[in-house]
């Protein structure tokens, strides 16, 4: 039977486990140890839930949290132990295979994006966006970013604001007063 | 009688039947498109779709499923890339029959399979469901619970990666779920006393994080793969083929239904079964399994979607969803104010049927769909991921924000982005974390009233689940779930097993 290589498996969602099984990925050992401490914080929050109404019995508000954080506590402690007895694999590295430079550019584009949309609005917070994002990736030339980016927001913002009348900030941009004058003329036009 | 009228409200209306028709239009192409999932697309969609009616939002919804579980068969016989998890048993056969030229028939008979799987699929739901709703009256608080760990851990257990990972990942949910106010007695729990997180961690900017902002960091890896072109000739399939293997079809809906109807298991375990189900019992295929055999079609096709009627009915009898894709469905039905579970099948039984027969017109839309357009779908599958993963982005952050107008949880989807992108790095599964963070209200609420009502005494509580027959099976279930990814598991089978060769 044909195997499929999971790294081909670049269209199916759910798990797509990386790297081979019975090697150690970069920066494999980071984060499992990073999840056995944040289970433990978790835990250690789970038992200063107080029951405000009574003794901390088993039917406690900190019943269920806690089973489910020593579950993780349990759970994150075994794989540090499994993914310390695995010899890290050489074929990859932290920067090209898990973390690529694109992947964190993206994401400060993301944060940057968070900080500036109430502020500087919907419109053109996307807008420099997708004319950097598309820049980045396709590295073509200027007016071909520009001119996809712009037609794909504008078809965006048509379908969101019209058909599933989403609200997004404003911000420098009058929108409300836009969309108020294409309904004016179109009003307009159908009194006259 | 008013359960037939339900059940013909969309085709009554065309409003609705154009939103099932647009949904599954959409659904077969974001289920074809590499790097765009349905679970990504329903989670995006909730948001927008939140302001809306139930019906309208609903037919939306199930039109995007139903054509999306279909969608990713395409990609996996031209491009050897399921589009969905579902669909990588379709891959196996459907792939070299595109290499010999095969493509339009390959898809053809995909098509008229993933119907007929539809179909019976539905037809299972339509009379199964009211009987398990009224045997789901008799359901304890503790078997509601057993249910719900027992749905977290399949999901867990069953999807690549290991049970230890799935475990991890569903408790993670389950935290997550727990945040904010205790709605029974107001105590805080994991507020880190942020008036923010009082509230709770909006699922939806969870949804959104794990499946949309993830998938697209991870497609970031693939910006410069082509897509392949592939001619496509004769797409609809002669009426022999489809008759030749009917039988086969129905074993392997049959197949469908039932893995899809357990709680935790959905479409892509059911077309790996089918497909292996089909390898036993095709005696003489006229091209070997793995090679181009169309029996390695028809099976995986009508299985993946003869599981959607199955995983519908866990989902709203019982209120625990099957797969990731249900896990979301569900959320969808809780924003609408709907409440999954024995009841929605009392109070309001006309949202069942409203429910089916959605799904019946989704059908015939994805066998329209399916056999038609087939440039089109071409031209769109083509489309490059440099100005799509931007897109998908871009979509993330709206539909994030659009729910509770809120910035904050456009923060949490980034940040559930960036943790799942390394979840999917080192082989954890996102289903379980969706579906913990789902149920876990059910589980909180039900362990809490069942162990209320044993006097908050254990040894009650267990002497209970041991005197039910059902609590007793759920209950052995999930042992069972535990012991079999232990040594002594393996050190059972051999025992046995040896003993078997020997003989």
């Amino acid at each position: 039977m044909e195997q499929i290589d999971p790294k081909n498996h670049d269209g199916t969602s759910d798990t797509t486990p990386g790297g081979e099984f019975d090697k150690r990925r970069p920066g494999e050992l980071v984060f499992t140890v990073f999840l056995l401490i944040a289970g433990l914080a978790l835990l250690k929050s789970a038992y200063g839930i107080e029951n405000p109404f009574g003794p901390n019995g088993p039917s406690a508000p900190r019943a269920i949290p806690m089973a489910a954080t020593l579950a993780m506590v349990i759970s994150a402690a075994i794989l540090v132990v499994k993914t310390i007895k695995l010899p890290l694999d050489r074929a990859e590295t932290l920067a090209r295979d898990i973390l690529p430079i694109n992947v964190v550019v993206f994401a400060f584009f993301l944060t940057a994006y968070g900080v500036l949309l109430v502020p500087l609005g919907f419109l053109p917070t996307s807008a420099l966006f997708l004319i950097f994002g598309i820049k980045l990736l396709a590295k073509r030339n200027w007016r071909w970013t520009i001119g996809v980016s712009l037609t794909s927001l504008i078809v965006i913002w048509l379908i969101f604001r019209i058909v599933f009348s989403v609200l997004m900030p404003a911000g420098i941009v009058p929108e409300a007063e836009f969309i108020q004058f294409f309904r004016g003329l179109s009003g307009g036009g159908v009194n006259s | 009688m008013t359960a037939l009228m339900d059940f013909f409200t969309v085709f009554m209306q065309p409003q609705l039947l154009l939103l099932v028709g647009l949904g599954t239009f959409a659904g077969v192409y974001v289920g074809a498109i590499p790097g765009l999932s349905v679970t990504m697309a329903v989670s995006i969609l909730i948001s927008f779709t939140f302001s809306w009616d139930v019906y309208p939002a609903i037919s939306l919804m199930i039109g995007i499923y139903m054509g999306g579980v279909y969608g990713g068969s395409r990609t996996a016989i031209l491009l050897n890339i399921p589009g969905a998890p579902s669909a990588i048993a379709t891959a196996l056969d459907g792939y070299p029959m595109a290499k010999r030229g095969e493509a339009g028939t390959a898809i053809g008979v995909t098509t008229v399979m993933s119907f007929i799987g539809g179909f019976v699929g539905i037809g299972v739901l339509a009379l199964a469901a009211p009987l398990v709703s009224d045997f789901a009256l008799k359901f304890q608080p503790r078997d509601y619970m057993l249910l719900a760990i027992l749905g977290i851990l399949l999901v867990g257990s069953l999807s690549q990666g290991s049970l230890v990972k799935g475990i991890f990942a569903g408790a993670l949910g389950i935290a997550i779920g727990a945040v904010g106010r205790d709605p029974l007695t107001f105590a805080e729990r994991f507020t880190f006393d942020f008036q923010l997180l009082e509230g709770g961690i909006s699922f939806i900017a969870v949804m959104i994080g794990m499946f949309g902002v993830s998938e697209a960091f991870l497609q970031l890896h693939h910006v410069n793969k082509d897509a392949v072109h592939q001619k496509i000739s004769r797409i609809v399939p002669s009426l022999v083929t489809v008759k030749k293997h009917l039988p086969l079809s129905l074993q392997t809906s049959t197949i469908g239904v039932i893995i899809g109807a357990l709680p935790g298991t959905g479409g892509d375990i059911a077309a790996l079964m089918a497909y292996d189900h089909a390898k036993r019992v095709t005696k003489n295929p006229e091209r070997p399994f793995g090679d181009g055999a169309i029996e390695g079609l028809v099976a995986p096709e009508t299985a993946n979607n003869a599981a959607v009627g199955g995983a519908f009915i866990p989902m709203m009898t019982l209120g625990i969803p099957g797969d990731a894709v249900t896990a979301i469905m569900i959320g969808a039905l809780f924003i609408h104010g709907l409440n999954p579970g024995p009841m929605l099948m009392i109070d309001q039984p006309g949202m069942f049927w409203f429910i089916v027969g959605c799904l019946v017109m989704a059908n015939i839309f994805m066998l329209i769909f399916g056999l038609t357009g087939i440039k089109l779908f071409t031209r769109i599958v083509e489309m490059p991921r440099s100005i799509l993963i931007p897109l998908i982005m871009l979509l993330s952050i709206v539909g994030a924000y659009a729910v509770n107008n809120s910035i904050t949880d456009v923060y949490w989807m980034l940040g559930f982005g960036v943790f799942g992108y390394f979840m999917r790095h080192y082989g954890y599964p996102l289903g379980p974390v969706i579906l913990g963070v789902i149920l876990s209200r059910l589980l909180d609420d039900n362990w809490r009233r069942a162990i209320i009502s044993e006097q908050e005494d254990l040894g009650r509580f267990f002497a209970g689940i041991f005197s039910s027959p059902l609590s007793l099976v759920l209950f052995v279930s999930v042992i069972l779930i535990f012991v079999s990814q232990t040594p002594l598991w393996s050190y059972g089978k051999r025992v046995i097993f040896g003993r078997a060769k020997k003989t």
